[in-house]
């Protein structure tokens, strides 16, 4: 142990960099991006192999397009995000008003309750949905993973529109109807206007996670066109076609982009910290 | 994530009145009765169904007895289970161990890169599970990158593989879930008051007793929500054993889905999936226990 001078500890908190994390980190980033190139590379590959590169080439994708039953089911994924992004929009916002504003008992039960999908793995609550629509004589379709991909949902809207809502300062409202609005007035005039920013935001997550889901789709799905990540499913089961590289491509692209423009639109709206979306805090 | 927060921080007191209070509840209750409906009913249905029976044509019949529940004293069932919580642990200690240093580096050195960085990790993680399980599958097969590095640098022969054990389904779960060890460490690291690892430093600790001694104690909570975090989907994991995995590396989301879809025996399949919650709310009572204590101990 050496004294060191006083004057060296000029960065913040620490003065030298941690040679092992930074290479830790080094690696790591490799590891991540690696499986990711790797199905994009290969979805441009000219040959059917998966393993050796052999030039550039477009057919997968040209594969992909003239493939009616990929077709339809991408078809049917889109339908089922944009329900169920609709469905727990709606539900979720009005569920976290309720939740920060009603300190009651039936508030903080609610609270409880919303928190349930949070901690409960995905193949329970694929299960349970699955037996609850078998139960009550519904058959499987598109319909019931909508209803599952809504219920699932709820809970992200609600958990990132709490925070937000906390974080809004009451007096504003309170202001409003000092000047006679009412607080139905006060709440569609005033306040959801300054929560714009983090229901688009919660909306376009939905809308990803919805599409990118499989477990939850998995058990809920029936025959008609089946969300395309079920698709997938059975296509990297059973030997893999060069075309779902190509489908995992475009998927990647899209999504990838869906995230980027949620925690891009708080500071769009001039906002810090898009990161907080993920935090959830 | 949403672990640590369970009611929100307290705002300033506020008017309450009898219409808002009305209002408020009016909001509510739409989501609350669908969740209610559709996500606590099915649960609730999934614990009578482990009660029930199959008749001679598969079909389930709710009842009364304990026939799946003494089935899963079945020693297969065991050896699964143990399998399951062995690599779900295994792959949360991976997870520490690695998004510990990246998390650290990116908080206290990432600059005004550090968002950027954040990013990068957090937004392929969103991208679709099953392509990125099926890429690292790829990069982890006989004659993918990684094997090849390995054998370059002498750390494995002609015979190693990873795919098919259990170290390659543990690898997929890794990969899978670590962005939930990352998140919140990184969060944890952020908040940390930084003139403390200055004071560890000023009373001559080296770098080293420093991290040990200040950096990691102030840090613990996010550690141990994201092993929670990990822990989890971990448990509930199908496809890694599938991808990385072969027939002795079955986990018990494997046997659920079995039950479900190929072996036709719902009521043994709930039965299995109430034994897995019965795992994770143990799991979940050992976090909170241990989060209570530490508030405790940071009250006195």
């Amino acid at each position: 142990m050496t004294l060191r001078p006083l004057h060296r500890r000029h960065r913040r908190g620490t003065d030298r960099r941690p040679r092992l994390a930074l290479a830790v980190t080094a690696v790591f980033f490799v590891l991540l991006y690696l499986p990711i190139g790797v199905v994009v590379l290969f979805s441009f590959n000219a040959q059917k192999s998966l393993t050796v590169f052999k030039g550039l080439s477009l057919r997968w994708y040209t594969a992909f397009f003239h493939d009616n039953v990929l077709i339809e089911s991408l078809g049917m994924s889109l339908r089922i995000s944009l329900v169920a992004m609709a469905g727990s929009v709606l539900l979720g916002v009005a569920l976290a008003l309720g939740l920060v504003r009603c300190r009651t008992r039936l508030g903080s039960l609610a609270g409880l309750i919303m928190l349930v999908p949070l901690i409960t793995p995905e193949i329970v609550t694929g299960v349970a949905a699955m037996l609850l629509f078998k139960g009550m004589g519904i058959t499987l379709s598109s319909g019931t993973v909508m209803l599952a991909e809504i219920t699932f949902s709820i809970s992200y809207v609600t958990v990132i529109l709490r925070s937000r809502i906390a974080a809004l300062n009451p007096e504003v409202e309170e202001a409003a109807m000092d000047l006679g609005a009412t607080r139905w007035q006060a709440l569609r005039l005033v306040t959801l206007p300054a929560l714009l920013p983090s229901i688009l935001a919660s909306a376009v997550l939905v809308f990803a996670l919805v599409f990118d889901d499989f477990v939850l789709a998995y058990f809920t799905t029936g025959v008609d066109p089946q969300p395309l990540s079920v698709r997938i499913y059975s296509a990297i089961r059973f030997g893999v076609q060069p075309t779902i590289n190509a489908v995992g491509t475009l998927m990647l692209a899209g999504s990838i982009g869906l995230i980027a423009l949620a925690l891009a639109i708080p500071r769009l709206f001039g906002r810090r910290g898009g990161l907080d979306l993920l935090s959830g805090k | 994530m949403a672990l640590r927060t369970p009611s929100g921080p307290p705002g300033p007191p506020r008017r309450r009145s009898a219409s808002g209070t009305r209002l408020w509840t009016w909001l509510m209750l739409p989501g609350t009765l669908w969740m209610t409906g559709f996500l606590i009913a099915s649960l609730i249905l999934v614990a009578t169904l482990a009660l029930g029976t199959t008749d001679p044509l598969g079909n389930p019949r709710f009842g009364l007895n304990f026939d799946n529940i003494t089935a899963l004293a079945d020693p297969a069932y065991r050896i699964v289970l143990l399998r399951s919580l062995v690599f779900a642990l295994i792959a949360c200690a991976v997870c520490l161990v690695v998004a510990y240093p990246v998390a650290y580096a990116i908080a206290l050195h990432g600059g005004r890169f550090k968002h950027l960085l954040i990013a990068a990790i957090v937004v392929p993680f969103f991208a679709n599970y099953l392509v990125r399980m099926y890429g690292w599958s790829v990069v982890l097969s006989d004659d993918g990158p990684v094997l090849k590095v390995l054998r370059a640098v002498g750390l494995a022969d002609g015979h190693t593989r990873i795919l098919q054990s259990g170290v390659g389904v543990i690898a997929g779960l890794v990969y899978g879930f670590i962005v939930f060890m990352i998140i919140p460490l990184y969060a944890a690291l952020e908040r940390m008051d930084l003139s403390l690892i200055e004071a560890g430093r000023d009373l001559y600790g080296g770098p080293l007793r420093t991290f040990f001694f200040v950096t990691l104690p102030a840090t613990r909570q996010g550690a141990a929500a994201g092993a929670v975090l990990v822990f989890l989907p971990a448990m509930g994991d199908f496809v890694s054993a599938q991808l990385m995995g072969g027939p002795d590396q079955i986990m018990i989301g494997n046997l659920i889905q079995d039950k479900f879809f190929q072996g036709q025996n719902w009521p043994l399949g709930s039965a299995l999936t109430m034994l897995m919650m019965a795992v994770l709310f143990v799991g979940m009572l050992g976090y909170l226990r241990r989060t209570r204590k530490d508030e405790a101990e940071a009250a006195r």
